[in-house]
């Protein structure tokens, strides 16, 4: 079988910075070689990642994480290729400035999901990042391109500040979603309340929507209902704060 | 060699490289898929006066097109590759993007030349065009009346074989009308053919050049014209008194030899008395499609 495995060897214990794990080039190391790369913990200070998970399995291009990583933060960080899979769920700034390839969380995220690094103007540039439970507040802060999806609740400020790229949220978005947006797009297939600094423009069926929407059905098996595929989107523009060409889609059932 | 009676000539069918682009139309309903599709594919029977060769492969099931509605996928074909794209912005932008519903998408993603389709349509939006990167893929949204024109940025461009061919010679016009539109309608679900004449059938083949006008580039074939065969050094058998011509373009050779079998095979039948082919002695086209080695089975 190819593809690699990290097993958590026992409960973490205490945060873990995992932000070099998956930085840069991976998938062509081995699990001995990927064993070596660096991780921070907070109370011992500096490990290797396989201090704390045993590795195994082929290089394939893939990595599944099994374990309670809630207390791992930055896990797939810089991820510029290959395909990230978590069983359950993540500390925060999962995915954080992910530029390529896929991260697929089971659980839950904390805050930050996909978000730039602080101090840092761009997020997310490229790939595509799933989290099939809950994200904390300001998932996909400062995105610039890519694919950002949370089949539950989003916390509040998702997508602030996003310069492009795509957020969608499955279940009740927090608030002030997509504030100081300029291209973005936080599609809402559930209760959402744009900010004020959003302007409603028409109620549409997005034809890049339907494209978006079969394709992660297909390709990540979520639960995209038909009403979604055929149903009707209010199309608000803003941040007009900002340049004015991002919107917020929210799914209407009228 | 005879197939039910109808005489095989010992002959080949000439055809040449072109450039060949799939485009796939998806509509909220098929009236309005056939309805881009057939404005489309107008008036694009030869690179001879049309600049572009094109036709509907076949119809595609919702589940089948990208966005999950009805849709269908056509053929474009010009000789060039610098022409291939300019048609294509040409008709995409004037008969799909004007049609109600439609998005259109690229039908050949793996083919590594990439020509830009949206990327110039775009233009048509005046700024307010947005794009978005979907499964690796960029399309472009173009705001119009309606709502958005969703297309793909690129499309992919494949060499592709145009100008098979093989003509039917039958007693009468009927049994030639019948025999080609037998094979028409047997050849049009075949994958990777599109036959791009009305009906699947072409009643004026030609030849290269004229006798008269030196500067045309091609006229009457007069050795299968019926009624010249008093005038000329005609090519037909005895009893012949109409000759319909089925032309066949695809992305392979495989796909017009495969497709050439099944449309032969149902052409002859009664009031035909043999299958010819169109060629140029075989100095022009690089793929020769020899009549009696696809009826016995083997390729070109």
């Amino acid at each position: 079988m190819s593809g690699l495995v990290a097993k958590l060897k026992e409960p973490l214990g205490q945060r873990a910075d995992l932000s070099e794990v998956l930085a840069g080039s991976w998938t062509s190391l081995s699990a001995r070689e990927l064993s070596d790369r660096p991780v921070y913990l907070e109370r011992d200070g500096d490990a290797r990642l396989g201090d704390l998970f045993q590795l195994d399995g082929s290089p394939g291009g893939t990595i599944r994480f099994v374990g309670e990583l809630d207390q791992a933060d930055r896990l797939g960080a810089g991820l510029v290729e290959g395909e990230v899979i978590v069983e359950g769920s993540v500390g925060r700034e999962a995915g954080l400035a992910l530029a390529g390839g896929r991260l697929d969380i089971g659980g839950d995220a904390g805050p930050r999901t996909g978000a730039a690094p602080l101090g840092f103007k761009r997020g997310m540039t490229g790939g595509e990042l799933i989290v099939r439970g809950s994200a904390g507040a300001e998932a996909g802060a400062a995105m610039r391109r890519g694919l950002l999806v949370i089949l539950h609740a989003a916390g509040d400020r998702t997508g602030l500040g996003m310069i492009a790229g795509t957020v969608v949220v499955f279940g009740p978005v927090g608030a002030e979603a997509g504030l100081w947006s300029k291209r973005g797009s936080v599609v809402a297939l559930g209760r959402i309340t744009p900010p004020p600094t959003y302007s409603y423009a028409c109620t549409c069926q997005p034809a890049y929507l339907r494209l978006l929407l079969t394709r992660l059905r297909a390709g990540y098996g979520l639960p995209v209902r038909p009403r979604h595929l055929t149903g009707f989107y209010r199309r608000y523009s803003g941040d007009m704060a900002e340049l004015g060409k991002g919107e917020i889609l929210e799914w209407t059932a009228k | 060699m005879k197939i039910r009676g109808v005489f095989i000539e010992d002959t080949f069918a000439e055809a040449f490289t072109m450039r060949v682009a799939r485009v796939i139309i998806t509509g909220r309903s098929p009236r309005w898929v056939r309805a881009a599709a057939l404005k489309l594919t107008g008036f694009a029977t030869s690179v001879i006066g049309c600049k572009v060769e094109a036709g509907i492969e076949r119809d595609l099931t919702a589940k089948e097109t990208p966005d999950g509605r009805p849709g269908v996928s056509i053929l474009m074909m010009t000789m060039g590759k610098d022409d291939l794209a300019k048609r294509l912005i040409e008709r995409v932008g004037q008969t799909v993007l004007t049609c109600p519903t439609t998005a259109c998408y690229d039908g050949l993603p793996d083919a590594p030349d990439r020509l830009g389709v949206g990327s110039a349509l775009r233009f048509f939006g005046d700024g307010f065009q947005a794009s978005k990167v979907i499964g690796g893929q960029r399309f472009w949204r173009i705001p119009v009346m309606e709502g958005e024109f969703l297309v793909q940025e690129k499309f992919g461009m494949l060499k592709g074989v145009g100008g098979g061919n093989f003509l039917i010679l039958a007693r009468s016009a009927d049994a030639a009308l019948e025999a080609a539109e037998a094979a028409a309608d047997s050849m049009a679900a075949r994958p990777g053919i599109v036959l791009p004449f009305p009906g699947g059938v072409v009643r004026s083949g030609s030849k290269v050049g004229a006798r008269r006008i030196k500067s045309m580039i091609a006229s009457t074939n007069d050795a299968f014209c019926p009624t010249l065969r008093a005038v000329t050094v005609s090519a037909l058998p005895e009893g012949v008194n109409s000759v319909l011509e089925i032309v066949v373009n695809g992305v392979d050779t495989q796909s017009i030899s495969s497709a050439m079998k099944t449309g032969i095979d149902a052409a002859c039948r009664d009031g035909v008395v043999a299958i010819s082919a169109g060629n140029y002695g075989g100095k022009l086209g690089p793929h020769h499609f020899y009549l009696r080695k696809i009826m016995s089975g083997a390729a070109e």
